[in-house]
């Protein structure tokens, strides 16, 4: 499962090499971040932030930058330096003025432009400046984010087109800094949503986001907000149940949320007793040995929890397969199959869970790159995987008012079992087919459904998140 | 039902006194930690008289402990010849350890557990134990306990040790365990991050110097500091780190001690201490009943802790508004603040972080700063920087300097502040009595 080209691209003089010889960049090993969630995932880093003009984020995010352990480098008037500096002062992170004599010697880490206040499209040119005279600082793995309005929350046309705009900007900008491991992602945040912002911006500034790119997130208010968010053990206390994680993806979920505190309840199939045992003692989880596609299933599932931890925090719809084949050759056994392990299984466990859920619950169901794009023989998959993004986007406003936020993540390529199977050379095509020029890690699902399982993700509900490294196809 | 009014329980200070403080490997060399603590309990027996049988309790502390007798409160007793029945423990709690055997002691008076007892601290940073690395003991362990050990296992033993790496003894841990810092250089990144200057930073370490050198000079320590004999035959009289003479210009002349451009110098920061301190404390009716005249006591305190890999020595930030929230006061209420100094740079920071709304903000849950204090404003008769850092001492000679300020300027309230490794912290709020 190693990625060859990766382990290449670790020397320095080969990656030389290949630029010099005019050869395509080699994919760039990403930062990732396997420790526990911390206070200062950011630590003496740097951070450069520009705006249109002040606005009402700017002291969330100059206070963001400073709890994240990080020092801003502020591009803007004195009045902006002064906020940065004043909130700044609190935590010893006094910010740096961005002027010709003081240029940071080391590369920034993070790049962020607040364009909430955004009026006309002159001036998407500030964007524009701002990202071209500094984009070269970027250092590698870096993070680039634009905080802006979702456009129909615009006050006029002139606004709303700016705002959607932006999203074009970013998605084009991801695929220019994928090279060398950066993202690039846009954060629309609805008024009165301030707050929420954050943990957000925690997540996708870290390590842990770096497989999502070039995607929009919308931060909205609708669901109800019961609980701070945290910054440390965010899942403490929590119940959580994963189905299908006895391996791969949905292992890798269990052991990341086990990791920030939560009580695992791990759901596979008898036949996956074995990993799934071992996997419970190593998390100290409970097992849950059923069938999902069985009648019974939610009924086994709702005993167990009634009876042994009266209530459910998180539920994560994971267990899905695959089951490849032209239409014409597709025998309606295995369409059938695929519909109701992937779609229906999770209508009808729902049915029966959903009223156990406990007030700021959260559920994220597995979706996929091919339920958003399709993908040749895979008519059964799709239709399952975007039925899932129609189901929580429904889901998400029938349950806001218990605080409970129902999201979809779409993972792309990423390097397990069932990808590994895939022959070489098709394998090969489907690595390269994105912004960062490979496959993602079970990891990088499990870091994103573990923080959109935290209380910190409750501006975020009926979304679709893709973890796919800006796969070429798809939205 | 038969309802009593029962009045509740004050531990008070009676007094304390402390040995001087001495710049490590000088005159006080041969003396251990627990030899310094005897000499300090024996000075404050004779100072304050009182019938040894009438003591309850104490409670020692130290930081550099020697590791054959960690319990040196115990042995210290014995040394002073105090009665076997007292019983005596040691705590270690860093830089805040006497502060707190001292605290402990006011609780365990109030409780009723005890009518008086000794509480304070000593450390002889002289007498930090050398160790042997570990793998010599691993690998010698099992042939020296092992009684049917030939000669020939002496043998294979001596040829299988590596000099370098199994006999060469290890340096005393001043680093932090974490983060793998010297204290210097924490506070070091302290003084960049918060924009503490070399000048603001040396400007304090003159003030700490001139006043203590003036506490010295006036008498104002002799209520508190005992002379003290050494094997040598000598009687140390006076603190030796203090430099009344020094100035500005000389402080800055000194080169940074923790990073090259750094702005830290050994003139503005404390030095390794050998020391001892110690006070007695009683329940307020006892002393009464005693005759002694209490002279302060307690309205509260707060131990806190912050992350050692952020801002090593900020703790004093949060302990100090805490512990006069906890008291029930203001900062406008506080007549005099003493804030243990680490490093200049530490006091500095905690000061501007004290005048922050946002710190208060984040850290405190409040929404007002605690309040601006100038530098000149907190330690009065100067502060670790001139005095020197016995660790475990340092907490009892802020206490007993402060408890002695109380009683001759008949101010009502001060407020101690102390940062200590592994980014512990503590304050208290002491009040006339």
């Amino acid at each position: 499962m190693s990625d060859r080209l990766i382990q290449l691209g670790k020397s320095l003089v080969i990656r030389n090499l290949f630029k010099n010889f005019g050869l395509p960049n080699l994919p760039q090993e990403l930062k990732r971040s396997k420790h526990p969630w911390e206070q200062h995932p950011l630590k003496d880093q740097v951070i450069i932030t520009g705006q249109i003009r002040s606005s009402k984020l700017t002291e969330a995010i100059a206070g963001t930058v400073a709890r994240l352990g990080a020092t801003a480098l502020v591009d803007g008037d004195e009045t902006i330096f002064n906020i940065f500096h004043k909130i700044g002062s609190g935590y010893g992170r006094l910010p740096h003025y961005l002027s010709d004599e003081d240029k940071p010697v080391n590369p920034f880490q993070a790049m962020i432009y607040d364009a909430t206040d955004i009026q006309r499209p002159e001036e998407l040119n500030l964007v524009f400046s701002f990202f071209h005279d500094h984009l070269r600082s970027l250092s590698t793995c870096g993070r680039a984010v634009i905080i802006a309005r979702p456009p129909e929350t615009m006050p006029d046309i002139a606004s709303a087109t700016s705002s959607r705009s932006l999203e074009g900007f970013i998605r084009a900008l991801s695929r220019e800094v994928g090279f060398n491991g950066s993202t690039a992602n846009i954060i629309y945040v609805s008024p009165d949503a301030e707050d929420r912002l954050e943990s957000v911006m925690r997540f996708i500034l870290s390590p842990r986001s770096a497989y999502i790119t070039g995607q929009p997130l919308n931060i909205s208010n609708q669901v109800l907000m019961n609980e701070p968010s945290a910054s440390i053990r965010p899942l403490d206390r929590k119940i959580a149940m994963v189905t299908g994680s006895a391996q791969g993806i949905g292992a890798a979920i269990a052991r990341t949320m086990a990791r920030e505190g939560a009580k695992v309840i791990i759901v596979d199939r008898p036949c996956e007793e074995i990993s799934a045992a071992k996997l419970a003692s190593e998390i100290q989880g409970t097992l849950l040995l059923c069938d999902i596609t069985d009648a019974s299933a939610g009924n086994t599932m709702l005993e167990l929890i009634s009876n042994k931890f009266k209530g459910l925090d998180i539920l994560v719809h994971n267990a899905g397969i695959t089951r490849d084949k032209l239409l014409v050759n597709m025998k309606s056994e295995i369409w059938d199959q695929v519909l109701d392990v992937n779609l229906r299984s999770i209508l009808r466990v729902n049915e029966k869970i959903l009223p156990v859920m406990r007030e700021g619950g959260r559920m994220v169901c597995l979706s996929s790159v091919s339920g958003i794009a399709g993908n040749r023989g895979q008519t059964n998959y799709s239709t399952s995987k975007a039925g899932v993004i129609g189901y929580v986007q429904h889901l998400a406003s029938d349950v806001k008012e218990r605080g409970i936020a129902v999201n979809a993540v779409a993972p792309g390529f990423i390097e397990t079992q069932m990808t590994a199977r895939i022959p070489f050379a098709t394998r090969e095509v489907a690595r390269r087919l994105s912004n960062l020029n490979q496959g993602g890690q079970p990891e990088d699902v499990a870091e994103t459904v573990t923080f959109l399982s935290s209380p910190g993700a409750s501006g975020l509900s009926g979304q679709v998140i893709r973890i796919c490294g800006g796969a070429l196809i798809g939205a | 039902m038969n309802q009593k009014t029962i009045t509740p329980r004050r531990a008070v200070i009676i007094g304390g006194v402390r040995t001087p403080f001495l710049r490590a490997f000088g005159d006080f060399t041969p003396l251990s930690t627990i030899d310094l603590g005897a000499a300090v309990v024996k000075g404050l027996l004779n100072k304050f008289p009182i019938a040894w049988k009438d003591i309850d309790s104490m409670i020692w502390s130290g930081v550099v402990l020697p590791s054959d007798t960690v319990n040196i409160g115990r042995e210290i007793q014995f040394d002073v010849g105090l009665p076997m029945e007292i019983e005596a423990f040691t705590i270690t709690r860093v830089c805040t350890s006497s502060l707190n055997a001292i605290t402990l002691a006011a609780s365990a008076i109030e409780r009723g557990e005890a009518d008086v007892m000794i509480a304070g601290g000593s450390d002889s940073t002289s007498n930090a134990e050398v160790k042997m690395p570990p793998s010599l003991v691993h690998k010698a362990a099992p042939v020296v306990l092992n009684p049917k050990s030939t000669v020939r296992d002496y043998f294979r033993l001596l040829t299988s040790l590596n000099p370098r790496k199994d006999l060469i003894p290890l340096r005393p841990a001043i680093r932090e365990r974490l983060t793998g810092e010297l204290m210097g250089e924490s506070a070091e990144k302290m003084a960049k991050r918060n924009q503490i200057s070399r000048e603001a930073q040396d400007a304090f370490a003159f003030q700490s110097h001139k006043r203590a050198a003036k506490a010295i000079e006036t008498g104002r320590f002799s209520e508190e500091v005992i002379p003290v004999q050494t094997p040598g035959g000598k009687t140390v009289f006076t603190d030796n780190i203090v430099r009344g003479d020094t100035s500005i210009q000389k402080l800055s002349r000194l080169k940074p001690a923790f990073a090259k451009d750094g702005t830290l110098t050994a003139g503005n920061s404390s030095s390794l201490t050998d020391g001892a301190s110690a006070v007695l404390l009683m329940d307020e009716a006892k002393a009464r009943s005693l005759g002694f005249t209490p002279i302060a006591a307690f309205r509260s305190w707060s131990y806190d802790a912050v992350d050692p890999t952020d801002q090593l020595l900020i703790g004093p930030a949060i302990s100090m508004p805490k512990a006069v929230s906890r008291a029930g006061m203001k900062a406008e209420d506080i007549d005099m603040i003493d804030i243990h100094e680490a490093f200049a740079a530490q006091v500095l920071s905690v000061l501007k972080m004290l005048n922050s709304d946002q710190f208060a903000k984040d850290r405190l849950g409040v929404d007002k700063a605690f309040g601006e204090i100038k530098p000149e404003e907190i330690n009065i008769h100067g502060g670790s920087v001139a005095l020197g850092h016995p660790f475990a001492a340092t907490g009892a000679r802020m206490v007993i300097t402060m408890a002695n300020e109380l009683k001759l300027s008949g101010k009502a309230t001060a407020l101690l502040g102390i940062c200590g490794a592994g980014a512990l912290s503590a304050a208290a709020v002491m009040e006339a009595v």
